[in-house]
């Protein structure tokens, strides 16, 4: 049998499908929403080149088509139960028309690479900061697609004159959860901000951090532009709560740390910087499946340096963002790592 | 900022001089409530502290300044403080503040 | 009946035993009353020929002989103290009974009530006054040996009599508890002895005895009596006199707490002496540990009502021990003693870390950030009196600011109602004084609330609402705050609802609701059915398991003042766990503090009474 199954169509499984079908296999991708893509969709520019999402997703589309890999839409694996050298996959069919297969179908592969990406934090757990409560309270992914759609705006239509960020939300915060830190945020809050410096010249704009993380190539770099090009203010400390003033407005506190003082500022436009919550999915396959489930509930892989795409569990393979906050560009070459797992998998079961 | 000047100017005869400040009382805090150490200095807690907005307070200063040796005033300014736990439910690192507010008062208290 | 000296050797051990503990006990009580305070010692004098008085009589009986609380702990546990209590009881009164019966008015020294079968071997034993008193006396003592073989059962076994866990002893307990175990048997054989020698005896003792002497050579057999009496005698010697200084202390002392309680003493938030007769009244028994969830989910075990008292009695208590309890009030919910084990733990708290309030507070006089009010400007922030009448203020505390959720159901349900209220601390207030309390700093925590009662007064608020059950709790019990009417949101909604300046909907989603009683509400401030009232208006309600009067804490309880935020976060997905188990579709609470707690505990969605009914109002009126 050379059939792979590809769990999640993000970038990472799209990778991981067209390199494996380039190996000769016969890869699967069970994908449960209606298209290929995953958040990539969402996204407008992305960091730190301002490269569209849009010109990244359809080359992964383009080499998907042009491989013709099988892709299973509107499909939900219910839980993978591994049989020694013979994994077989529990496919259910949920939504659309294939509902009446429900719980029936089961799908046979040699191997299974799990790339179901990980799940955007619920900002209004943070009620603190008034997701859901006040009109101009929004997230980065809001402003992704805000920015997509053609505007950002606040709630009436107006042009915000004073913009606040606010880092790690839904991040290295015991009180939601989430002590891992999401590693992208602050990369893409500053990618916002400095958005919206060109889509608004005069406003002022805030960015209220912890720490700024700039860990990858061009991060920094682009930091140093924000500050001195975009005029974009930081300042470090958390913001601990926003509040409605009476003209409508939304009022933050915070503690200016490098000062040693409380304060105070009223904004139109507060945006929270949603971190990467682990997949909802994550624990049913590592229940299913006989694997490690990270403490934070990622899947956690075999080993964190050699072995950062193997499950431990024969014949199941991780890539992307299922195992822990990633890139983009770091999912696409686990993608890529993972089908050559695979390839050696099959190979050394073969001899 | 009036009479108390806790930690807010720092000039070459106010540095902090760890060879000469006596870490111990720090330790053994730290010792009792090994959630002192863990703060990452994000100033949530000074931000949403209602002693913090009345007066010159800043737990998260004084706390720092204790683990690094500094202890004058800490006991005074731990004073200001209500108890109320605001800072307790915004801390992302989920240290008992409260009980680390008690526990400098208590080993510092220089009455 | 000149040989009926009622005197021999083995006698000593018990008489000695017995005025050791009569001295002690008597020497305890006359220092604890004569220590009590003031007004504590008025309040005796008041209730001493009250009906409170014939009350604390009935109710020592119905606790201390027939121990009807722990009966609903558990059947068994029940039968086992009451077998003890009652059944010594019994065989006391009864063995008098019987003295008087054979001997007439005759004076008979204590041991020879005791120790009668022993003394009067020459007696003829028939029934008197219709009564068989050897078949009822070895009833009796069967009686107590059926409680004693319960009592080993449990030491074995505890699950099996309603506890899974029972308390760890004292070198104390230890002693007595053995020399206790003790002295049924040996009574048993020290009397089968003698019946069996002289051919008297009941059921019991009779039979046993003609068993022992078909066995043995007179000789032995004779020497055989004299060592069990000896063994009956020292066993009752070294029970009475480790009696005190153990757990055992209780059986006399629950008596006088019974009737003090009954009087009005109460213990408060500075130590006194009356808590002496609670700690005292402690019997160990361990019925605290099991409902306390520090034990259950949060691993701690050297904290419970039981040990916190057992350390206190014994100068042993450490800020540990005083500190690291919610004080839920789950535990003293099913005190069988009732002992007041939250005012204890309060007091000691006040005892180890009470500091001088030093005026450390003043900053936050003149302060007044409250809005809505429409109160005469004068110069600087001096306000002047409100005009209107029958003004509502609304104080949402320190735990509400950091749920704008609540804040904003609030702002629209008073909308709704047409409600023109007084926002205390919307823009950051003076915190109510109970964590501060709660703390053991008492007295600063007296300027707080003094500073809130004059901020309430200022603005002439007659009703005092609050979203959070532990503001409404020290508003309740230590603002002086005559002439306000103090709610809680939850009656405040019932309220509107049945003046009809509110109307709600029923939801037809199919959600089904599960309430959580915060503690302070719930137990606290005995309001269980006015949330559950709005809730049944607009939706199902499912109860957990543990609800009510036995509701679980939410675990990240104010008083709480040294648990870790792991150990907070164990007992919070316990009980997100328990609602889970439910099957409700989401939890509602009353407390800004246990939404926070129950959210993190459980992926159910959490939210406050305020924002169900906030959601179900029905918007045209």
């Amino acid at each position: 049998m050379k059939r792979v199954i590809v769990i999640g169509g993000g970038p990472a499984g799209m990778q991981a499908a067209v390199a494996l079908k380039a190996a000769g296999l016969e890869p699967v991708i069970v994908e449960r929403s209606d298209a290929l893509g995953g958040k990539l969709r969402d996204w407008h520019n992305l960091f730190p080149s301002a490269t569209p999402a849009r010109e990244v997703l359809d080359g992964l589309r383009k080499a998907v088509e042009m491989a013709r890999v099988e892709v299973l839409l509107h499909t939900e694996v219910e839980g993978l139960t591994p049989d020694g050298s013979k994994p077989s996959v529990e496919v259910a069919l949920a939504g659309g028309h294939a509902v009446q297969l429900s719980g029936g179908r089961k799908l046979e592969a040699a191997a299974v690479v799990v790339a179901s990406g990980f799940d955007v934090f619920d900002a209004s757990l943070k009620e603190e900061y008034g997701y859901r409560i006040y009109d101009n309270v929004f997230t980065t992914v809001d402003v992704e697609r805000m920015l997509n759609e053609g505007g950002v705006a606040l709630a009436d239509g107006s042009a915000p004159r004073r913009v606040a960020f606010v880092h790690c939300v839904g991040s290295r915060d015991e009180k939601v959860n989430q002590k891992h830190c999401s590693k992208v945020c602050c990369v893409t809050a500053v990618k916002q901000a400095m958005e919206m410096r060109a889509l608004f010249p005069e406003a002022d704009i805030y960015n209220f951090y912890m720490d700024i993380r700039m860990f990858g190539p061009g991060y920094e770099e682009l930091y140093q532009r924000a500050q001195q090009e975009s005029r974009v203010n930081f300042i470090r400390g958390r913001v601990s709560e926003a509040s409605p003033t009476i003209d409508g407005r939304i009022q933050i506190k915070a503690e200016d740390t490098l000062v040693g003082r409380p304060m105070k500022m009223s904004v139109d436009m507060l945006v929270l910087a949603v971190g990467m919550k682990a997949g909802s999915s994550c624990e049913k396959f590592a229940r299913t499946a006989d694997a490690a489930l990270s403490p934070n509930g990622f899947l956690a892989p075999a080993d964190l340096f050699s072995g950062c795409v193997a499950s431990g569990v024969p014949g199941v393979f991780y890539a992307g963002a299922a195992t822990a906050p990633k890139t983009i560009g770091e999912s696409l070459a686990e993608g890529s790592m993972a089908a050559c797992w695979v390839v050696e998998y099959l190979d050394t079961l073969a001899k | 900022m009036g009479a108390i000047n806790f930690g807010y100017t720092v000039s070459a005869a106010r540095a902090i001089d760890l060879d000469r400040n006596d870490l111990g009382p720090a330790r053994q805090i730290a010792a009792e409530m090994p959630e002192f150490a863990a703060c990452i200095a994000c100033g949530g807690c000074t931000a949403t502290c209602t002693a913090g907005a009345l007066t010159n307070f800043n737990f998260r200063m004084v706390q720092t300044l204790v683990r690094r040796g500094e202890y004058a005033g800490a006991w005074r300014e731990m004073n200001k403080c209500m108890l109320c736990g605001k800072c307790r439910l915004v801390c992302p690192r989920g240290i008992n503040t409260r009980g680390v507010v008690r526990l400098i008062k208590r080993k510092l208290g220089d009455y | 009946m000149a040989e009926m000296t009622f005197y021999s050797g083995f006698v000593i051990p018990f008489i000695v035993g017995t005025s050791v503990l009569f001295a002690v006990i008597l020497y305890k009580y006359m220092r604890w009353m004569v220590r009590l305070p003031r007004e504590d010692k008025r309040l005796v004098r008041r209730g001493v020929f009250s009906r409170a008085t014939a009350e604390a009589i009935w109710e020592s009986v119905a606790e201390c002989l027939l121990h009807r609380r722990i009966w609903k702990v558990n059947p068994l546990l029940g039968y086992m103290h009451t077998a003890f209590a009652l059944g010594w009881f019994l065989l006391i009164v009864v063995g008098w009974a019987e003295t008087a019966a054979y001997l007439g008015g005759r004076l008979v020294p204590l041991q020879g009530h005791i120790f009668f079968k022993y003394f009067t071997t020459s007696l003829d034993h028939a029934p008197r006054w219709g009564v068989d008193f050897e078949a009822v006396m070895d009833l009796l003592l069967l009686y107590v040996l059926s409680g004693l073989a319960l009592a080993l059962f449990k030491r074995i076994r505890s699950r099996a009599l309603g506890m899974r866990r029972t308390t760890r002893l004292t070198f104390g307990d230890r002693v007595a508890l053995t020399s206790l175990w003790f002295v049924f048997p040996m009574r048993l054989l020290a009397e089968s002895a003698t019946s069996g020698i002289y051919g008297s005896g009941g059921f019991l003792t009779g039979s046993l005895g003609g068993a022992l002497v078909s066995t043995m050579p007179a000789a032995s057999m004779a020497s055989f009596e004299t060592a069990a009496w000896w063994g009956y005698s020292v066993a009752l010697g070294v029970f009475f006199v480790s009696m005190p200084f153990s757990r055992y202390m209780h059986i006399f002392t629950e008596v006088p707490l019974i009737f003090l309680r009954r009087w009005g003493l109460r213990s408060g938030e500075t130590e006194k002496s009356f808590d002496h007769f609670q700690i005292e009244a402690c019997s160990r028994c361990g019925v605290c540990i099991d409902p306390c969830q520090m034990q259950r989910d949060a691993g701690v075990t050297n904290v419970q009502a039981a040990y916190f008292i057992r350390d206190r009695r014994y100068g042993k208590l450490t800020r540990e021990v005083a500190d690291n309890c919610l004080m839920c009030g789950r535990c003293e919910g099913r005190c069988p003693v009732g002992i007041g084990v939250n005012a204890l733990r309060l007091n000691s708290r006040h005892s180890l870390n009470g500091t001088p309030a030093d005026g450390r507070y003043d900053y936050v006089k003149g302060l007044d950030t409250s809005t809505g009010s429409r109160v005469f400007e004068g110069a600087g922030c001096e306000i002047g009196y409100s005009m209107k009448q029958g003004r509502v203020g609304f104080y949402a505390g320190c735990m509400t600011l950091l749920s704008p959720r609540i804040l904003k159901a609030m702002e629209v349900i008073f909308a709704a109602a047409g409600e023109d209220v007084w926002w205390a601390d919307r823009n950051g207030g003076v915190c109510c004084g109970r964590p501060l309390k709660l703390s053991g700093d008492v007295e600063a925590a007296r300027d707080m609330m003094r500073f809130n009662e004059g901020l309430f007064r200022r603005h002439g608020i007659t009703v005092l609402v609050t979203s959070c059950p532990i503001c409404l709790r020290v508003f309740r019990e230590d603002y002086a705050l005559e002439g306000i009417e103090v709610l809680h949101h939850s009656e405040y909604f019932e309220r509107l609802l049945s003046e009809g300046r509110i109307a709600l909907s029923a939801s037809d989603d199919g959600g089904l609701l599960a309430y959580h009683d915060p503690c302070e509400l719930g137990r606290g401030c005995g309001i269980y059915n006015a949330p559950r009232n709005l809730l049944h208006a607009v939706a199902d309600l499912v109860e957990p398991t543990e609800t009510r009067e036995n509701a679980l804490c939410c675990g990240s309880s104010i008083a709480n003042i040294h648990l870790p935020g792991a150990g907070q976060l164990a007992i919070g997905r316990a009980v997100g766990s328990a609602f889970e188990a439910t099957g409700a579709t989401e939890i509602v609470t009353a407390c800004p503090l246990c939404k926070k707690a129950l959210t993190r505990g459980t992926d159910l969605p959490v939210s406050d009474l305020a924002e169900v009914v906030e959601r179900h109002l029905k918007v045209a009126r």
